[in-house]
């Protein structure tokens, strides 16, 4: 009984086929299949805290963890509420006075959070509640871009 | 001495032919150049593209009905002349509307130049099997040259550069119809243009499948990736190279694997550009690669297949002319939608995830906050369809110095790359179907196709 053999080219082109299916499995292992790095994390669900020291680690705290609780009471993500905050984004507009009440809750719910932590000394935190109650933060995020050319 | 001016002759129009079938993806790399020199929209300047091989299709497709009862030098002729003539007037078009206009001109210029090569190709090599063999590798190799061509040509010169290049070309194609002996061939209506159709669907879903691996490729490592002209020519030259190297494969397999592997091979390599895991370019080339191959596997066969050689020449060559350029036309009619629709959402994607990277960036404030409102600035000054460039604020405050602010500015415009490279996965994909469809068909018509 003769087996018939395969021709050569024939083996080849099987080889060319194999070498572009390895291809799309690399890719695929590679992560071609998973999401785009970083993914937009709930913003109810705690998230790990910035990692940064000194003054301004705690004011990035503050931000970013009263950002997460404004964006939480909207029912929006901490991204989606800083892009809508700008004229310019195409992002969902969210009503301006919710933002505002949003973002001042969020952020006092930060300053004591980070005054249990201890990384608040007590005497200031009225201070910086007073302070979040009378910023104009639709002002502020309004002129904006101004107030970054006074940022060396 | 007869032999070598013959041998000159062939070169000269094949030159020409490959430059016909170039000229429907050359203006690829210059498309940006373009948006910017006459102010317009995506729409507008994509019609540049368009617009030749719109015409190329309706112009062959036309000619088919009565172009063997013309001389085929006085078509080729008529032909060079005014693809010439549009070349030098898209060389000095002053406004869009003008260049679109000269590109109609010069498709139809092209039609008639690439009907009337075949049987002029035929009396000057003595055989009509060596003339559509000369006159597919010509518009093969053209093709996919085409958008490589372009961009250095963008490049080291100007935009204008690409239609100024191929006027000496026409005008020694010209010469060379001068001195051509003349075509002698049979004429007349024949049923053998029925016969043909099984091969011109494969084609035509080929060389749509092409206007994926040409014009999505290019666009995204050009406008996405942020290559420049002669770095985008760089990668895609590897697809004239792979359907060149793929000859010697393709002549020696029978032709229904020659068909079914090739059309195989450029669909898994569309599949492969479709599921890129990163911006790196040795993935595209890879890919690429596939698809070049694919296109010298299965292109050449079905070119055979789809002309007629002993009877019907002119009519079967001006016919899958047609076919090839409305494969392309409707392919882009295809992709362009599916691309732009699925482009303003990946945007704001892109958008939400550049700033989850920057609120998390571990940078002091004093450098997120200026960095930040630069990139809003960059943002809105960038014209609709353009990605600035996103590195710049970040080396603007020290970043070439600072590995942790290097690894953000990475991080961020990675995302921003690997966001927007995602949304041209449904055009691939689409385009990888157009190409996996000439398999069944193939199948289909084996007994048609082979004999």
């Amino acid at each position: 009984m003769s087996v018939r053999r395969i021709p050569k080219p024939v083996l080849v082109l099987a080889a060319l086929v194999a070498g572009a299916v390895i291809l799309i499995v690399v890719q695929l292992a590679k992560g071609a299949a998973g999401p785009v790095s970083p993914t937009l994390l709930r913003p109810c669900v705690p998230r790990a805290a910035f990692t940064g020291g000194g003054l301004s680690g705690v004011v990035q705290r503050v931000v970013l963890e009263g950002l997460d609780g404004a964006a939480c009471k909207l029912g929006t993500t901490r991204e989606e509420l800083v892009l809508s905050l700008s004229p310019s984004s195409n992002s969902q507009r969210l009503d301006r006075k919710a933002i505002e009440v949003a973002i001042r809750a969020g952020l006092n719910e930060a300053i004591d959070a980070e005054r249990r932590q201890g990384n608040i000394p007590a005497f200031l935190v009225p201070t910086l509640h007073q302070l979040v109650e009378k910023t104009p933060f639709d002002k502020l995020i309004r002129g904006g871009v101004a107030l970054g050319n006074l940022i060396p | 001495m007869h032999a070598a001016r013959s041998s000159l002759g062939v070169a000269v129009v094949a030159a020409v032919v490959g430059i016909a079938f170039a000229d429907s993806s050359i203006v690829v790399l210059a498309l940006p150049q373009l948006y910017g020199r006459f102010d317009t929209t995506i729409t507008g300047v994509s019609w540049v593209l368009t617009a030749y091989n719109v015409a190329v299709a309706v112009t062959a497709i036309a000619l088919v009905l009565f172009v063997h009862h013309l001389r085929a030098a006085v078509v080729l002729a008529s032909g060079i002349l005014l693809f010439l003539g549009a070349s030098i007037a898209c060389a000095a078009a002053g406004s869009l509307e003008f260049l679109i206009a000269a590109r109609c001109v010069q498709g139809v210029g092209a039609a008639l130049l690439l009907a009337g090569a075949l049987p002029v190709l035929v009396a000057l090599t003595g055989s009509a099997a060596a003339a559509a063999g000369v006159w597919t590798l010509a518009g093969t190799f053209g093709a996919a040259l085409g958008p490589a061509l372009g961009g250095v040509l963008t490049e080291l010169f100007d935009w204008r550069a690409i239609f100024v290049a191929q006027a000496p070309v026409a005008a020694a194609a010209l010469l060379a119809v001068r001195a051509a002996p003349e075509a002698e061939l049979a004429e007349g209506w024949r049923p053998k243009l029925r016969q043909t159709i099984p091969a011109n669907v494969c084609i035509g879903l080929l060389f749509g499948a092409l206007a994926g691996v040409l014009f999505l490729a290019v666009l995204l490592v050009i406008v996405v990736w942020g290559y420049s002209p002669i770095g985008g020519a760089a990668i895609v030259s590897v697809i004239p190279v792979a359907t060149l190297a793929a000859r010697p494969l393709e002549r020696r397999l029978e032709p229904l694997y020659a068909v079914c592997g090739g059309a195989l091979l450029l669909a898994l390599g569309l599949v492969a550009l479709a599921l890129l895991p990163s911006s790196a370019a040795v993935y595209v080339v890879v890919a690429l690669l596939f698809c070049g191959a694919g296109l010298g596997l299965s292109v050449p066969f079905l070119s055979r297949a789809a002309l007629d050689t002993r009877s019907d020449l002119p009519r079967t060559g001006t016919l899958t002319i047609g076919v090839r350029h409305l494969g392309l036309v409707l392919a882009l009619g295809l992709i362009a939608p599916l691309l732009a629709s699925s482009v303003p959402a990946a945007g704001h994607r892109a958008e939400l995830r550049a700033t989850a990277v920057l609120l998390d960036a571990p940078i002091s404030l004093t450098t997120k906050l200026p960095i930040a409102y630069d990139l809003v600035g960059l943002f809105k000054q960038a014209q609709d369809g353009e990605v600035p460039d996103l590195a710049q604020p970040f080396n603007a405050h020290g970043a070439r110095n600072d590995e942790t602010l290097a690894s953000v500015r990475d991080e961020l415009v990675g995302t921003i790359e690997e966001t927007i490279t995602r949304c041209f996965r449904p055009a691939f994909f689409l385009s990888a179907l157009l190409a996996a469809l000439a398999i069944p068909v193939a199948l289909l018509f084996r007994r048609r196709l082979v004999a």
